[in-house]
């Protein structure tokens, strides 16, 4: 064979095995990425879940049942923000005051979480 | 640190790479001969290449082994099959070097078979092959680069640095083929090859000419983009090797025009051309001797952190400075009178190659020109300096920092500096010199080493402090001097936004509301404007409620609220009550150093302060100003930063 005909079948299988390997490596990377979407959806939306949380009761709306707190990152479901949770019995709401830092449990398919139970962690 | 035997292996594996493409590029350059000489020469670079390819391949081996055993820390690592894996699987590093090692096999392999070239056509694609090759193996270097680390802007810094590669591969490593086939022409038995070697030496001058501009163009970009100034240029293990890298180069340089005006000679009568020959050879081989030394520098740099990176340790006692124009503007006609003389010398001196004749003369008056103006353009622009000058402040530009350097100062400065930094305390009176007032804009021009220079060897009648005050703590009495005199110049903000005008960074600080994580200001840049309310109860309640209905529409426009009690009180939200709901952070950790650091800004019961997305402080109103009674005018402000064109850049970490 011509050695210019090597050459050109040398390079092609180069060029080749060059993409091939980044298809693949770029395929790869993908079906990961979808698995981990998948499983971060599933782990997000499906079941009851129940999150433990603390943060510094800044309003209670006792007519709607709702308690305003200013809480700490909630892992795999929300920043930290101040935000008003739903409270699951009015007694939670009375319980505490504007100013006090409390631990709380969410609970509940997201999004509808309500606070279950809190304690003050500081007097 | 990397050992002397991976040093030497990185050595040895840049030379044989760069010989690879070098062989390759200058037979290619050469093209085919039917001469016998020619032939043998062609032969021996063949083999020269295989052998290379094989030094290539043995050199990487050890500096793969070296760079596992550095990344494990421990030197047993190197033989360990598991550390090895590691590191060519799991590191970008290591996948280049992988992919590399690959290449050079494969071109070991071709290198190996005996192809048939009678061809033109054959001949170029066979050899053409081998430099092709060659110039992957050694570009991908680039991959795992200093310019691998370079952010953003990867892809263009590794662009330049495998065109910087590529260019030394075929000058650099042109070098010794060429000198080789020089000096098999010159002997008696090698004359036949004459004719070819003329054309091979004028032919790789030609193309060297074009390879060492693309070498110095890259080699510039890549200067700023790992070095970027002159302290670091000077100051830094990285930036000193270049300089010394630069003076081998230009030694190669002036070898090259020497040589290249060789050329000529070759082509006269065979009598005088074999000594010609024979000379070009030997400088050719001084030459390629340099490029030895040349690259035992890039293998140490490229194991040395890049200068920018670094904190450079500036040599000299002085530095030049154009700052020195805004405290004493009446120099600057000085310099711009003196500056322009010297351009116009410069103009000179190039003109005077263009003329037919009196060329020395013109030359002569132009370099006269050119020294007297800088004599009289330089001499403002000195100040003087330290090795410190150009370090960046170890601790951040941050409220607790300056807290820190604070209580010190308090301690052991204020006796002569004044509590505030006046130069008033008790002590200045019987000082000779008098203590300057540390708030003057004359201090900012002062880099924020030559501070920590004069706090750490002592300024006459001022002690040292070096022996007694850790360096950390030098830094945050540093950076508690910045604040007095970013303080001093606040005076110069009002409530309103002046438009496009970012100059004062606000001091970063650390804040957290109840038990929740702690925030600091840094994690708004970029995203919010931020309005930092220090507030005191009862007087502030009125704003705060105010602020509080206010914050729905504060918060369309991007506003993040930021209260902080004056009196730092831990039961902040307690104390605001219940009625009406505030629903903004309120600080209860932290704000004992926010207030302090901020109220040397603005020493009000209740205060404003406006930071832009950049971090930079916009606006300060105090209790006194309408600002802070009419929600509609803090509306206005915050209109007025989102609708500015030019954002101006995020501060630094650190004062300058």
């Amino acid at each position: 064979m011509r050695a210019w005909k090597v050459v050109l079948l040398l390079n092609l299988a180069l060029v080749l095995g060059v993409s091939w390997g980044y298809l693949w490596w770029g395929r790869q990377a993908r079906t990961l990425q979808r698995d981990l979407a998948a499983a971060r959806v599933a782990a997000a939306t499906t079941g009851e879940r129940e999150y433990h949380v603390t943060g510094v009761v800044r309003a209670g709306l006792e007519d709607l049942g709702l308690l305003v707190v200013t809480h700490g990152e909630i892992p795999g479901y929300m920043p930290a923000m101040t935000m008003g949770f739903r409270t699951a019995s009015p007694k939670i709401v009375e319980s505490v005051k504007v100013g006090d830092a409390v631990r709380f449990t969410l609970r509940g398919t997201p999004p509808n979480l309500a606070i279950t139970a809190i304690e003050k962690t500081a007097p | 640190m990397e050992s002397v035997t991976g040093l030497l292996a990185r050595w040895l594996h840049l030379v044989s790479s760069i010989l690879v493409v070098g062989g390759a590029a200058t037979l290619l350059l050469a093209g085919p001969s039917d001469r016998p000489t020619a032939r043998r020469w062609e032969a021996w670079i063949l083999r020269g290449c295989w052998t290379f390819v094989l030094v290539a391949l043995a050199s990487a081996l050890i500096a793969v082994a070296a760079q596992a055993a550095l990344l494990e820390g421990r030197a047993g690592a190197a033989l360990e099959p598991a550390a090895l894996a590691r590191f060519l699987l799991q590191t970008q590093g290591g996948t280049v070097w992988l992919v590399r090692g690959g290449l050079l096999i494969l071109l070991a392999a071709f290198l190996a078979v005996r192809l048939e070239v009678r061809d033109r056509t054959d001949w170029r694609a066979a050899r053409g092959e081998v430099a092709l090759l060659g110039l992957l193996a050694l570009g991908l270097i680039a991959g795992a680069s200093h310019a691998a680390a370079v952010e953003p802007g990867t892809a263009a810094a590794i662009a330049a640095d495998v065109l910087h590669l590529a260019a030394a591969g075929v000058w650099v490593g042109g070098l010794a083929p060429l000198a080789l086939l020089l000096h098999l022409a010159s002997r008696e038995a090698g004359a036949d090859a004459r004719p070819y070697a003329v054309l091979a030496a004028r032919r790789f001058s030609r193309a060297a000419l074009a390879v060492v501009l693309v070498l110095i163009a890259s080699g510039s970009w890549n200067t700023w983009l790992q070095v970027g100034s002159v302290s670091a240029l000077l100051g830094t293990p990285h930036g000193r090797l270049l300089v010394g890298k630069l003076a081998v180069f230009a030694a190669m340089l002036v070898l090259a025009v020497t040589n290249r005006r060789l050329i000529p000679r070759l082509s006269r009568a065979a009598e005088i051309g074999r000594p010609a020959m024979q000379r070009l050879g030997r400088l050719v081989i001084g030459e390629a001797a340099l490029a030895l030394v040349v690259m035992g520098l890039v293998a140490v740099m490229s194991v040395t952190p890049p200068a920018r990176h670094a904190e450079p340790t500036w040599p000299l006692s002085f530095r030049y400075s154009l700052d020195n124009l805004v405290a004493a503007p009446d120099l600057k006609s000085q310099v711009l009178v003196g500056s322009q003389v010297a351009v116009l010398g410069l103009v000179a001196v190039v003109a005077s190659w263009l003329l037919p004749w009196l060329r020395l003369a013109v030359a002569a008056v132009g370099v006269a020109v050119v020294v007297a103006g800088l004599a009289v353009a330089v001499p403002p622009l000195v100040s003087d300096a330290y090795p410190t000058t150009f370090q960046r402040p170890a601790t951040p530009y941050h409220a607790s920092s300056i807290a820190d350097g604070r209580a010190i100062f308090t301690q052991r400065c204020a006796v002569c500096h004044g509590e505030r930094g006046a130069g008033d305390g008790p002590a200045a009176a019987s000082l000779n010199p008098r203590p300057p007032d540390l708030r003057a804009h004359h201090v900012a021009l002062h880099t924020a080493g030559d501070i920590f220079w004069w706090i750490t060897r002592g300024k006459p009648p001022m002690p040292a402090f070096g022996e007694t005050l850790g360096a950390d703590a030098r830094w945050n009495v540093v950076n508690y001097v910045r604040a007095l005199s970013a303080a001093d110049a606040a005076r110069l903000l009002g409530p309103t936004v002046q438009p496009d005008k970012a100059w004062l960074v606000a001091p970063d600080f650390n804040f957290a509301v109840g038990p929740t994580p702690p925030r600091a200001l840094k994690d708004y840049r970029g995203r919010k404007i931020v309005l930092l309310v220090l507030y005191t109860l009862p007087a502030s309640r009125p704003r705060l409620v105010q602020l509080a209905e206010n914050q729905g529409l504060l918060g369309t426009l991007d506003v993040e609220i930021i209260a902080v009690p004056t009196d730092a009180a831990p039961d902040a939200i307690r104390r605001l009550g219940a009625d009406p709901p505030l629903f903004f952070p309120v600080v209860t950790d932290g704000a004992r150093e926010i207030v302090d650091t901020y109220r040397m800004f603005s020493p009000a019961p209740h205060a404003e302060f406006l930071i832009d997305r950049q971090g930079y402080l916009r606006a300060i109103a105090a209790a006194s100003d309408d600002a802070t009674r009419d929600p509609n005018l803090l509306v206005a402000e915050v209109q007025q930063l989102n609708t500015e064109k030019t954002p101006p850049p995020p501060p630094a970490e650190h004062v300058h």
